[in-house]
């Protein structure tokens, strides 16, 4: 009895858990014992396990790791730094929305990773082109979600902070600020899969360094383990950043429990 | 003057937006006729008539006709992968508690992850051909759709679905009457969605390991300093997405017509 009601509670993860396990070793057994595995083809998890030991526990992938997220950092720096103060003074002045929204709105449609070699030529292939990489795809999610988040102000608390005397600057800090910092948080979730997206393609691209360039590597070379290896490190990170975006999400907006962006 | 005043400001919201677009462009235009630009930067510098020009060039050479097709073709075809996929497995996993749940640790991984980091491993499984990018369209468009779906079948009107049940439909016909219908404009926000991830797909996909499509014809252009070239495809590219997620909004305010007017958009 005890444990059905334990099941009932914690159904998802046990499911999950089992769902998720029982992949693996069904990719272990089935290629050691039923289907003859061709090393240069595909790989197993206990292959990928070894490898994962040596390139992160021993620490060979980290260099790459370093290098990845140090132009992430500046393109998402500059990102933030250039996107909130668009997008809240879009949200601000009515004539600047209508003047920048359709320009950044057709930007924002089109798949500007297209602009990746240009950049990488113009730019070089150090840190610079995958920064202005990332800061190109990172940005819109900012401004627009900044904008959408002042423009959604309630307009009566605005109106109770102003009966009350209060001056522009506490309208600022006490109703706007706080009531567009949920939506910026959900603009920063878009931002980082936007924005490693921008990494990985500068550096499968072209780049001598990174998680990106060290993936295709062992791609290029035959090492699956490796390359499994890899991929794996680059999904724990963007699952953790990704879960901590939403953590911090509803952490700034509890009142929200889901949000509402584009 | 009171008439331009009032023309002005009945259209400003168009006239401020084109006006702005249309400054750009000129600003893009004259720049190197005003300042003589350094030596450097002009390798790297085209202007819009330029980029024209060698639009109209390659149309008549025949030279973008194959590349264009080619796109088209891994585009549509990952897509329709994806919605084959997707929209049954968002369906399923909307409607039963358990496979929601074993589904879920899978679909959160890799909708947290950019899924362009298996391009080396598709090019290795499928080869350096159309098959390694319709796989890379497929698995970048088919989550926003699966998602999507599942969000559409949860949010369903439980007293339709209990209404339908009392007059004895079965599972089948549940699906079909009710939730369904109700699914419809969730899908299509997935659609949209997934059109945006299958182009950047494409894009990125011919990239690496290509000698054909629009995208290798962006990647080597840019190589050999044809920048006018590059232009021309980022242009199509931002061209066919601004079309596409037109369509998609037209056929989400096509499909959910019936739907009373505050419900439309959610």
């Amino acid at each position: 009895m005890e444990l059905r009601a334990f099941y009932q509670e914690h159904y998802r993860a046990i499911l999950g858990t089992t769902s998720v396990l029982t992949l693996i070793v069904m990719w272990e057994l089935l290629l050691t014992f039923v289907i003859p595995l061709n090393p240069f083809f595909f790989t197993k998890p206990s292959l990928i396990a070894v490898a994962f030991k040596e390139q992160v526990i021993h620490g060979a992938l980290w260099s790459d790791l370093v290098v990845s997220s140090r132009a992430f950092l500046w393109g998402f720096s500059l990102a933030i730094l250039f996107g909130i103060p668009t997008g809240a003074f879009m949200g601000w002045r009515r004539r600047a929305e209508y003047t920048l929204d359709p320009f950044l709105t057709a930007l924002y449609a089109s798949p500007l990773v297209a602009l990746a070699p240009l950049m990488i030529v113009v730019f070089g292939v150090g840190l610079l082109a995958k920064a202005m990489l990332v800061f190109l795809l990172s940005v819109f999610p900012f401004i627009f979600n900044t904008f959408a988040g002042v423009r959604s102000t309630d307009r009566l608390l605005i109106n109770v902070v102003r009966s009350f005397g209060g001056k522009e600057r506490d309208l600022y800090l006490k109703v706007i600020f706080p009531s567009t910092l949920p939506y910026i948080a959900a603009g920063a979730r878009i931002a980082l899969g936007r924005g490693l997206v921008g990494i990985i393609v500068g550096e499968f691209y072209a780049a001598s360094e990174g998680i990106g360039f060290a993936i295709s590597r062992f791609g290029d070379t035959y090492k699956l383990p490796e390359m499994f290896a890899g991929i794996l490190v680059l999904m724990i990170g963007a699952v953790v950043m990704t879960e901590g975006m939403r953590k911090l999400e509803a952490f700034l907006a509890p009142w929200k429990t889901s949000q509402q962006s584009r | 003057m009171n008439r331009l005043a009032n023309f002005y400001n009945e259209r400003e919201h168009y006239l401020l937006g084109g006006g702005f677009i249309l400054l750009l462009v000129l600003a893009w235009e004259t720049l190197p006729r005003l300042v003589t630009l350094p030596r450097g930067l002009t390798l790297f510098f085209t202007t819009p008539t330029r980029v024209v020009e060698a639009f109209y060039q390659l149309l008549v050479e025949n030279k973008i006709q194959h590349h264009f097709y080619v796109s088209s073709i891994e585009f549509l075809f990952g897509l329709s992968l994806a919605i084959a996929v997707g929209l049954p497995l968002g369906l399923i996993a909307g409607r039963s508690k358990i496979i929601d749940a074993m589904v879920d640790p899978y679909v959160t991984v890799f909708n947290a992850t950019p899924r362009l980091i298996f391009l080396p491993l598709f090019i290795l499984w499928f080869g350096i051909g159309m098959w390694s990018k319709v796989m890379i369209v497929f698995i970048g468009a088919v989550f926003p759709l699966l998602i999507n779906t599942q969000e559409g079948v949860k949010n369903v009107d439980q007293v339709l679905v209990n209404v339908v049940r009392s007059f004895g439909a079965n599972e089948w016909q549940v699906m079909r009457t009710v939730v369904l219908p109700n699914s419809v404009p969730y899908i299509v926000a997935g659609l949209r969605l997934a059109i945006g991830r299958a182009v950047l797909g494409v894009v990125v996909g011919e990239f690496f390991g290509a000698s054909e499509g629009l995208g290798y014809m962006i990647a080597s252009a840019a190589t050999n300093y044809k920048v006018d070239v590059v232009f021309v495809g980022v242009a199509i590219f931002m061209g066919l997405s601004l079309a596409l997620t037109l369509w998609v909004k037209k056929l989400e305010s096509h499909l959910s017509r019936w739907r009373p007017e505050e419900t439309k958009t959610f």
